[in-house]
């Protein structure tokens, strides 16, 4: 069921302002990657051209060479006159050839320090949770470590993972950092697609996030805040890698 | 750490304690007549010999605007269907939110669990204490990335239909707007006082030794809160809030 645009949580994260360093790539990824994610769905009417510019904090123009842009990969179709606009449209082309795609738009060193920056948010909030954290506190960290285990194909895996982290912000009982870390995934969270397809991968990430939880319970704010920056940093050294062999 | 029935003058920590309950005590206002609302919908509903649906739930819409405006406290008020209720719809919230410029906005959540992972909210405290207890509730204070993105208390009661859970009628209060209204009740107090949840989670606080989000560790305080009186635990003097589930932290001067 579709409740329309929501301006809480993840999805809210979606249209938030963009960086003013290169506005039209910054649009394309940020609404590219909302789409592989799911969080935009197939056949979906983006807002009007007027309100999109607003909530991204863009220009018009920046946002219609956006759209274009998103237009050439295939992932938005713009039908005219009454009842038109903007709508979301996933071609047939497999996922992982258009991440593929927009994995190339990141050097390696924005991934760095794409890395970088989750590591701090991550083993802050880590560190933070193994001090405020009571027991029942944990029950939904465990919950979503065990649907990662268990969860099938890589979007949802992605979808997961990031909420693990939401909630370990969450957990930290800082609404910055959550928001923060909302917002990280919007980015981060489609390109994760490419590495957690992997089984062995997506146990090993399991295993990580089980570990996390263990520290954070056992209030050993250390080794809980070193857990959860081991396990972005070798997620981002995996997408890291899968680019430079592109 | 064990309690004791104190023998101290508590006059002013009792009647510091009854005013933070008397502030939640408002909110809980809200929440009943969300509740009460909700349910005689649902009864005339059935006594349609139907099920519910999503357009049923705009009639509660004035309602909850009408509190939103008028609650100073309340900034998101309203029903959470439990999943399965509604004919149309698998599962939805009603869900009213102001603004900082004080518009009303509908929550628009994405319900669908392939597109989103923050789908299921049947295991929120808000959602499940009340369907657990049959009982209202107070959850948190806790990060709310569900609805608000703001650290939180959200008030909630279970709303039946039939004698059989429907879902819950909610009111959130952001956290510094709970901290507005009760920090200077906790100034009045000689000492530095604090107030913390049932699990030790402090939700306001006049003692810069113990703020918002952290834990007071030792003492029982759900044992507090059941036995509705004050009590003592290592020098600590504990005050429960009246029937909200908080409890007065304060170290009174040695008499």
């Amino acid at each position: 069921m579709k409740q329309q645009q929501t301006d809480g949580g993840a999805r809210g994260a979606v249209f938030a302002p963009v960086d003013s360093r290169a506005r039209v790539d910054a649009v394309v990824r940020r609404i590219g990657d909302a789409i592989e994610l799911g969080l935009l769905a197939d056949g979906e009417q983006l807002p009007g051209e007027t309100e999109l510019a607003g909530r991204l904090g863009v220009s018009t123009v920046t946002l219609r060479e956006a759209l274009m842009a998103l237009r050439q990969q295939g992932l938005v179709t713009t039908r005219r006159g009454r009842g038109g606009g903007s709508f979301v449209s996933l071609p047939e082309v497999p996922g992982e050839e258009r991440l593929r795609a927009r994995l190339r738009g990141w050097s390696t060193e924005e991934l760095r320090d794409l890395g970088d920056h989750w590591a701090a948010l991550s083993g802050t909030a880590a560190r933070l949770a193994a001090e405020r954290t009571e027991p029942d506190d944990l029950l939904q960290l465990r919950r979503t470590a065990d649907e990662l285990a268990h969860a099938q194909d890589a979007p949802a895996r992605s979808r997961v993972y990031g909420r693990f982290h939401v909630e370990l912000a969450a957990a930290a009982q800082s609404a910055r950092l959550t928001r923060e870390q909302v917002a990280l995934q919007t980015e981060v969270g489609a390109l994760l697609c490419l590495v957690l397809g992997d089984d062995e991968y997506r146990e090993e990430v399991a295993d990580r996030h089980r570990a996390v939880i263990s520290a954070v319970q056992d209030g050993a704010h250390d080794s809980a805040r070193q857990l959860a920056e081991r396990c972005v940093l070798e997620s981002t050294t995996r997408l890291i890698a899968v680019r430079m062999s592109l | 750490m064990r309690l004791a029935t104190t023998a101290l003058g508590t006059a002013a920590e009792e009647s510091v304690a009854a005013g933070v309950g008397t502030a939640l005590e408002h909110v809980f206002e809200a929440v009943s007549a969300t509740r009460s609302e909700t349910a005689a919908l649902l009864a005339r509903v059935a006594a349609e010999g139907r099920r519910p649906a999503t357009v049923d739930l705009a009639a509660l819409r004035p309602g909850l605007h009408t509190r939103l405006a008028r609650m100073e406290l309340v900034s998101g008020v309203g029903f959470v269907a439990a999943p399965g209720l509604l004919g149309d719809v698998p599962a939805w919230l009603e869900w009213w939110q102001s603004d900082a410029q004080g518009d009303v906005r509908p929550l628009l959540l994405d319900l669908d669990p392939d597109h989103s992972a923050y789908a299921d909210y049947t295991h929120w405290d808000w959602f499940a204490l009340p369907r657990d207890t049959g009982e209202r509730a107070v959850a948190g204070p806790y990060v709310d990335y569900l609805c608000s993105d703001e650290y939180s208390l959200t008030l909630s009661a279970p709303v039946e239909l039939e004698g059989r859970f429907a879902g819950v009628a909610a009111a959130d209060v952001y956290l510094r707007h709970f901290e507005a209204a009760v920090l200077p009740l906790l100034r009045r107090l000689p000492r530095p006082a604090h107030l913390v949840n049932a699990r030790g989670r402090v939700a306001a606080s006049a003692d810069p030794a113990h703020l918002a989000g952290s834990l007071t560790k030792g003492p029982d305080f759900a044992a507090v809160l059941e036995r509705r009186r004050p009590a003592t635990a290592g020098g600590a003097l504990l005050v429960p809030c009246g029937g909200v589930p908080l409890v007065l932290v304060t170290h009174p001067p040695l008499t």
